[in-house]
């Protein structure tokens, strides 16, 4: 201990420290590592870690089954093309049902001069 | 790192440069990371919560809280900067709540000869009675001069360190520091004195 200390030391008091870190000195060190590693690896955050990770290429893989899947099946429900107003205007003149069907299923309109010219008098 | 290597024994400065490699294995789940670093900072975290924790169970479960806190908080922790500092300013915190949370129990009465020195034992136990004086004379000081001292003169940090660690000006920390060496080497020198 130094004989005379200034007020502030700048320097720890070695032998005043040496006896307090005696008397706070603890025991039984690996077995409060020991117990302190098992608390940190069943503590929620280590879980949640885990989970987190997990969750995460789990949520990947879900989005690319989904789209994989919505893409199948979009593939599978998609009704046949119809065919062309135009043709089924001509080939259906025989069958005005088949004409009239294609006319109402249409997304665009027919051509008028096939329209007319499908018209028998 | 070998237990018995302290990570400021004799105020020296351990290496450090790796600590940030732990870090950051812990904080991407390597358990031995997060494990060498509780190896090594358990009993200056253990020290400095007795400091404020008189009963060494408490003190245990407050460090214990400390790492786990630490570990939960591991993403703030900057590893430009030692880690001493900001674990043992987890591990104060942990143990002044735990002190409050537990401060509806009544203070131990202290041995009014304590402080004073008390008569001078002359056996083997000699070092253990003085130990057992230094803890309760230690209890009998504000706890962040309790803090302040141990920190400095145990454990090594800088009165900057300690200053940051405890939210409080440097100043104050040279001045805490300076009043519990005060009553402490009063006890010292009355114990190395014959009766």
């Amino acid at each position: 201990m130094t004989e005379h200390p200034m007020p502030f030391d700048h320097e720890p008091d070695r032998e005043l420290g040496a006896a307090l870190r005696r008397a706070l000195q603890p025991s039984a060190h690996e077995a409060f590592v020991a117990r302190v590693v098992a608390r940190a690896a069943a503590a929620p955050r280590g879980s949640w870690d885990v989970l987190a990770g997990w969750a995460g290429r789990g949520i990947a893989a879900a989005l690319l089954v989904v789209a994989g899947a919505g893409f199948a099946a979009g593939r599978a429900l998609k009704p046949a093309a119809a065919a062309p107003i135009e043709e089924a205007l001509i080939t259906g003149s025989a069958d005005s049902g088949t004409a009239a069907t294609a006319v109402v299923r249409g997304s665009r309109p027919p051509d008028a001069s096939i329209v007319f010219a499908s018209l028998r008098p | 790192m070998p237990r018995d290597t302290q990570p400021r024994a004799g105020g020296a400065r351990i290496e450090q440069r790796d600590e940030a490699e732990l870090v950051a294995r812990s904080l991407a789940g390597d358990r031995s990371a997060f494990g060498t670093l509780v190896d090594r900072y358990a009993e200056q975290a253990r020290r400095v919560a007795r400091a404020v924790l008189r009963d060494p169970d408490d003190a245990d479960d407050a460090a214990q809280d400390a790492f786990l806190s630490a570990l939960v908080k591991l993403e703030q922790y900057d590893p430009r900067r030692p880690f001493g500092p900001w674990l043992m300013r987890i591990v104060a915190n942990a143990a002044t709540d735990r002190r409050r949370r537990r401060s509806v129990r009544s203070a131990e009465p202290l041995d009014p000869g304590v402080v004073g020195g008390g008569p001078r034992p002359d056996t083997a136990a000699e070092r253990s009675a003085l130990s057992e004086r230094l803890r309760q004379a230690l209890a009998e000081l504000p706890e962040r001069r309790r803090l302040a001292v141990v920190l400095f003169d145990v454990e090594g940090y800088s009165h900057a360190e300690i200053a940051a660690m405890l939210k409080i000006p440097e100043g104050t920390v040279r001045s805490e520091v300076f009043h519990a060496r005060r009553k402490l080497r009063t006890l010292l020198e009355d114990w190395r004195e014959p009766s």
